[in-house]
């Protein structure tokens, strides 16, 4: 392998390599580029993950999507099928042994679903299923349909996934390396999602357009909006770089309205000026919120206002689209009736609030401003690492701290940088670690910080951090001590 | 009296990090001596770390639904490891969909398991547990 840059991977290259992946495990060898192109090229729009997001872009609206996966064929399809009756685009999570390329543990979790009538994973295993099961999908459900998981190495399911049909990729080299794994380097992982990335830009080249989308939220877990963005835009700008042309950018909801707003308007402008100033054009730009993605409170009416609050920050900042939960959240993956509820409840406020915007509201816009210096600030950080290279430079700035992102597994995140919330619940930095920011955003985090510790007479230290972990699932937002 | 250790982790395939960090931030504050293998970690790991410390006891969480299937067997393997009396705590969102507690409670006891705990469990009352049960097994 040479050495890691952010350049279009060389076609001799990519060949060599793809015969090795495919070679991986035994549904590999299905795989067929040219039959896989035709299928695509057969879908009509209302199946085509690009078009749909494109209207709903035009048309300033807000799509709702689910998460789901189940470990068999027929169940998934049915699962699928009902969520489709409320949802615009659907999912297929992939189960956490897929994620982390153990076929055989899948296998035997299929085998164990099957005994049990149940389904004992966590998703659904669509590299165990191999491409006819996964075409099946494709051709049955009316709708749209994205690959979400969470695979550091996930060359062999892009393959298998993509040649069965689903129009849309969820993941890169950042967003599922640190956050969803613990010893995996960098390096590789950038590396295997320019493979990803250049697979949907071989799609591209033929007439089939592929949408991507970085894994906004990260840890899910008070991650500061210029550290979330920052990356979103490092891998937007590595996925480009391969021929991707169609990117949705995510964000997750942290919890105060205001920089929930700010964050999702802040990401799309920062994305179109940061891949401009790259030389890149004619790209399909879309964002994307995630409904909370912290612990959830265990009833269900509390969580319906969790879900309906991200769902109002989706519409009122005009995410193309809301990534929903539902009020199993608390104790993990949901069943179908749940799923059903979390998409109705999301479906009333996406409705309602359409023709409203918070854009143009001064503390939104001053928000914006800020998070668009903090980003600003860090992202030149990292090209300057990398002497311009933005892979190398995301390489060398978490093993700097430079890049930082809290609550992450892996042993290559510093986990120096400690947020906390303000006063009004925003999330603020508390320790900003090794990570660069503007001076005078950093005093105004300090500020806010300090405003909060005075009001609850208490010192801002990592106590505080875990009254903000578990405050929403008991009831709040700002974690006030008991 | 030595202070009870124990050994940490997330089974399986689970990269749930955050109370992971938690879980060891409090149980030290409650001077329980803690070896935090982190995420991801194998039957294995837990076993192999546990001789070679010496433990009390290994406290397995499980956060993304296939705990039944990464849980199953440790008791027995921890036994024929030499690892007789080890206690084996278990907690998080340990099966796939919501099912009562006593439910999943017994499903793991089943399976050798000391103490099973919801996910919002009271940490300081699981640490105070831990030294019980670590002095009645002397």
């Amino acid at each position: 392998m040479n050495m890691l840059k952010n350049k279009r991977l060389d076609p001799d290259e990519f060949n060599v390599e793809r015969a090795q992946v495919l070679a991986s495990w035994p549904t590999g060898a299905d795989v067929n580029f040219d039959e896989g192109v035709a299928f695509h090229k057969s879908l009509p729009a209302e199946k085509r993950f690009t078009s749909v997001l494109g209207e709903a872009h035009k048309a300033d609206r807000t799509l709702i999507q689910p998460r789901a996966g189940v470990a068999l064929l027929n169940e998934h399809i049915d699962l699928l099928q009902a969520l489709s009756a409320e949802a615009d685009l659907l999912p297929t999570t992939i189960d956490a042994y897929t994620r982390q390329n153990q076929y055989e543990e899948a296998q035997k979790g299929i085998q164990r679903s099957l005994e049990a009538g149940r389904s004992l994973l966590n998703g659904f295993p669509a590299v165990n299923h191999g491409l006819r099961s996964c075409r099946i999908l494709a051709e049955t459900i009316e709708k749209p349909i994205q690959v979400r998981h969470g695979t550091p190495d996930a060359r062999l399911l892009t393959e298998i996934t993509l040649a069965a049909g689903f129009t849309s990729y969820e993941g890169g080299g950042i967003s599922y390396n640190i956050p969803y794994a613990k010893k995996v380097s960098l390096e590789a992982t950038l590396r295997h999602w320019q493979y990803a990335d250049r697979l949907v830009g071989l799609y591209e080249e033929q007439g089939v357009r592929i949408n991507r989308e970085p894994f906004g939220p990260l840890t899910g877990s008070l991650v500061p909006p210029f550290i979330s963005h920052a990356i979103a835009i490092i891998e937007g700008l590595l996925a480009l770089e391969q021929g991707v042309k169609c990117l949705t950018l995510g964000y997750g909801q942290l919890g105060n309205l205001i920089q929930d707003v700010a964050a999702i308007a802040s990401l799309r402008e920062l994305a179109d000026e940061a891949f401009q100033a790259a030389g890149y054009e004619g790209y399909q730009l879309t964002t994307v919120l995630h409904q909370w993605m912290g612990g959830f409170p265990e009833d269900e009416s509390k969580a319906f206002s969790v879900i309906a609050l991200g769902s109002a920050v989706a519409v009122l900042s005009k995410a193309t689209k809301v990534i929903v939960k539902t009020p199993h959240e608390a104790s993990g993956i949901p069943t179908k009736d749940a799923n059903l509820r979390g998409l109705r409840a999301t479906r009333q406020m996406v409705s309602l609030l359409q023709d409203q915007t918070m854009l143009d509201i001064k503390r939104v816009i001053a928000e914006k401003e800020l998070i668009k210096s903090e980003v600003k600030h860090l992202l030149a950080k990292v090209l300057e690492l990398g002497d311009g290279d933005v892979a190398v430079g995301t390489v060398r700035a978490f093993q700097a701290g430079v890049l930082d992102v809290p609550f992450a597994p892996s042993v290559h995140n510093a986990g120096k940088l400690m947020p906390v919330r303000d006063n009004e619940g925003a999330v603020r930095i508390l320790d900003k670690g090794k990570v660069p920011m503007p001076i005078d955003a950093w005093e105004k985090h300090q500020s806010l910080v300090k405003q909060r510790a005075d009001f609850e007479k208490r010192e801002a230290n990592y106590q505080m951090l875990i009254d903000d972990i578990y405050s929403v699932s008991k009831g709040r937002l700002v974690g006030r001590p008991r | 009296m030595r202070p009870v250790k124990i050994i940490l982790g997330v089974i399986g395939a689970d990269c749930h990090a955050v109370g992971n960090q938690i879980l060891e931030k409090v149980f030290t504050m409650n001077g329980i001596e803690v070896i935090n293998l982190g995420v991801m970690v194998s039957q294995d790991e837990f076993i192999d770390a546990a001789i070679e410390t010496k433990a009390d006891a290994i406290c397995v969480s499980s956060l993304y639904g296939q705990g039944e299937l990464d849980c199953e067997g440790l008791r027995g393997r921890s036994i024929e490891r030499g690892l007789d009396n080890i206690i084996l705590y278990v907690g998080g969102n340990l099966v796939i969909g919501k099912k009562a507690f006593s439910e999943t409670e017994a499903r793991f006891k089943q399976m050798g398991f000391d103490r099973v705990f919801a996910p919002d469990a009271d940490l300081n009352q699981v640490s105070q547990l831990l030294k019980e049960d670590a002095a009645a097994r002397g």
